[in-house]
C-alpha cells in the first residue's frame, strides 16, 4: 500500500514538472522562460512560513509540560511528553530552513537573469537573508547545550524569541512604502490577481505536492527523533542496572569431587 | 517571606548595580569600546564628510555590538559565579527578568548617550530632528535590553555562553537596527517624517514594547530548567 501511494506520488510529481515547463509565457519577465521558476519558488515560502509557526506552536506546549504559570515552583511533569514536543518542534524547524534555503537559491537564480545579478541588495532577498541568519543561530544554540531537557527548553525559547523579528522580517518589512519603492520583487502577484489561468493551477498543484512530501518529511523525523529518545533511554536504563538481573540471584556451578 | 513584585525588582536590580559598582567592569569596557569605536570609525573616515545614512549606519553598529558584547553579561556572570541557583531560590522568575533588564536598559541609555555625544562631535553631525533621534535611541536602548538580557539567559547554561549569547542576539536585532537606521537618518537630516521617520519610531516603540512584554513569560519558562 505504501509503495503504491508512493509511486503516485513520484508520477505526480512528474506530472508536475513537465507541466511547469509547458505552461504559457508570461510577457511581465525579461526571460518568460525562466520565469517559470516562480512555479517551483513560491510554494517554498509559503511552507517556510507554516513551518516556523507550526514549530513555534510546538515549543509552546513543551513549554506548557514543563510549566504554565512561572510565578509556582513545581516539579517536571512529564518528561517524556516535553522530548516528544521537542522533537517535533525541531523537525518544523529543520524543514522549515530546508524550504528558506530553496527559497533563497531559487530566488537568487532568478534574480540574476531578472535583474541582472546574482545579489542585488534587494530589500526582499535581505530581509530573507536575515531570517536565514537568525534560524541559523537557532541551531548553533542547539549544539551548545549537551543535556537534552536544556537544549529543548532554551532553543524553544528562542524559537519563540525569533518569532517576532522572523514575522516583521516576511511580512511587514517588505511592504513599508519606502521599502517597496526600493524593490524590485514585486509584492502583489497572488494578492494583486497577477497570477492566473494555467499558471495558478500549476502552483496551485505543485503547492499541495510539496505539502505532502513536507508531510511525509516531517513524519519519518519525528519518528527517527523518538527513536533515538527511546534508545537514550533504554540505555540509560541498562546504566543505572534498571534491566539487570537483580541482585541475590546466584548461577549454579558444578563442582567436580 | 511574601515580598511584593517591586520590592524583589528592586532587589535584584540593586544587587546589579552594587555588582558592578564593586567592579565597574561593564561600565568601563561599554565606555572603551564606545571611545575606541568612534576613534577607528573617524580614523577610517580621514575627514571626509560622510552621507547621513552612512553615519546613522554606523552608529546603529557600533550600538548594536556595544550591547551585544555587555549586556549578557548579568546572566553569563550568574552561572559563571556559581549563584544562579540561590538566585533561582530567592526571587521569582519574572522578578529577575525585569530586575536584570531595568539595570541593563540603565546601562544600555549610558553608553548609548556617550556614544552618541562622541561621535556625533567627532564627525561635525548636526542633529535636525532631535526629538526623534532621542526617540530612535531610547526605544532603541529599551528593544535592545529586553533581546539582549533574553539572549544571555537563554544561553548562559551553554558551554560557550560568551560567544553564544551574542551569536543568536545579533541577528535576532537586524530588523532593529534595520528601524533603527532608518529612524537616525530622518533625524540627522536625510529624508522627511513622511519618508520613514514616523513608521520607524512608531516600529522602534513597537518592538520594545513586544520584547519586554513577551520576555518575561519566554524567561521565566527557561530559568527553571
Amino acid at each position: 500500500m505504501k509503495t503504491t501511494l508512493k509511486s503516485i506520488f513520484a508520477l505526480l510529481m512528474g506530472v508536475a514538472t513537465v507541466w511547469s515547463f509547458t505552461v504559457p509565457d508570461v510577457a511581465e519577465f525579461q526571460a518568460p522562460g525562466f520565469a517559470r521558476i516562480f512555479l517551483w519558488h513560491f510554494p517554498c515560502p509559503m511552507l517556510f512560513t507554516f513551518l516556523i509557526l507550526t514549530g513555534a506552536w510546538f515549543s509552546i506546549r513543551g513549554f506548557q509540560r514543563i510549566e504554565l504559570k512561572p510565578w509556582r515552583f513545581e516539579p517536571e511533569t512529564d518528561a517524556m511528553a516535553k522530548a516528544m514536543w521537542d522533537v517535533r518542534s525541531v523537525a518544523c524547524m529543520e524543514l522549515s530552513y530546508l524550504f528558506a534555503a530553496l527559497t533563497m537559491a531559487t530566488g537568487i537564480l532568478f534574480s540574476e537573469i531578472q535583474w541582472g545579478a546574482w545579489w542585488s541588495w534587494d530589500p526582499r532577498q535581505t530581509s530573507f537573508l536575515m531570517v536565514l541568519l537568525i534560524y541559523a543561530a537557532y541551531f548553533a544554540l542547539r549544539f551548545a547545550y549537551t543535556d537534552p531537557s536544556k537544549r529543548a527548553a532554551h532553543s524553544s525559547a528562542y524559537a519563540l524569541t525569533a518569532l517576532l523579528p522572523t514575522l516583521f522580517l516576511v511580512f511587514v518589512f517588505p511592504r513599508l512604502p519606502q521599502i517597496l519603492q526600493m524593490s524590485l520583487h514585486p509584492s502583489d502577484s497572488i494578492l494583486g490577481g497577477k497570477i492566473k489561468g494555467e499558471y495558478a493551477y500549476c502552483v496551485i498543484f505543485i503547492l499541495i505536492l510539496f505539502f505532502i512530501m513536507t508531510a511525509y518529511l516531517y513524519n519519518l523525523r519525528v519518528r527517527a527523533g523518538l527513536a533515538e529518545i527511546e534508545l537514550d533511554n533504554k540505555n540509560e536504563r541498562l546504566d543505572n542496572g534498571g534491566d539487570s538481573a537483580p541482585t541475590g540471584v546466584v548461577r549454579p556451578v558444578s563442582l567436580s569431587e | 517571606m511574601n515580598y511584593s513584585w517591586r520590592a524583589e525588582i528592586l532587589a535584584i536590580f540593586r544587587k546589579e548595580w552594587r555588582t558592578e559598582m564593586r567592579s565597574m567592569s561593564g561600565l568601563v569596557t561599554a565606555f572603551l569600546f564606545s571611545v575606541v569605536t568612534v576613534y577607528a570609525i573617524s580614523f577610517a573616515a580621514l575627514n571626509s564628510k560622510l552621507p547621513k545614512t552612512v553615519i546613522a549606519g554606523m552608529l546603529w553598529v557600533a550600538l548594536l555590538f556595544s550591547a551585544a558584547s555587555s549586556l549578557p553579561r548579568t546572566f553569563l556572570s550568574e552561572e559563571e559565579h556559581g549563584t544562579a541557583d540561590l538566585l533561582r531560590l530567592v526571587a521569582r522568575a519574572h522578578a529577575v527578568f525585569w530586575g536584570k533588564a531595568l539595570f541593563n536598559i540603565f546601562q544600555c541609555v549610558a553608553t548609548s548617550v556617550m556614544l552618541s555625544i562622541l561621535y556625533l562631535g567627532f564627525t561635525s553631525t548636526p542633529v535636525a530632528i532631535p526629538w526623534l533621534f532621542a526617540v530612535s535611541l531610547v526605544a532603541g536602548c529599551l528593544s535592545l535590553a529586553g533581546a539582549v538580557t533574553l539572549c544571555g539567559a537563554i544561553a548562559s547554561q551553554a558551554s560557550n555562553r560568551s560567544m553564544l549569547a551574542a551569536a543568536i542576539a545579533v541577528p535576532l536585532l537586524l530588523p532593529l537596527v534595520a528601524l533603527g537606521v532608518s529612524g537616525m537618518r530622518v533625524s540627522l537630516g536625510d529624508g522627511t517624517m513622511a519618508s520613514g521617520g514616523t513608521a520607524s519610531a512608531i516600529g522602534l516603540i513597537g518592538y520594545a514594547v513586544a520584547t519586554l512584554a513577551t520576555g518575561p513569560y519566554i524567561f521565566a519558562a527557561v530559568w527553571k530548567t
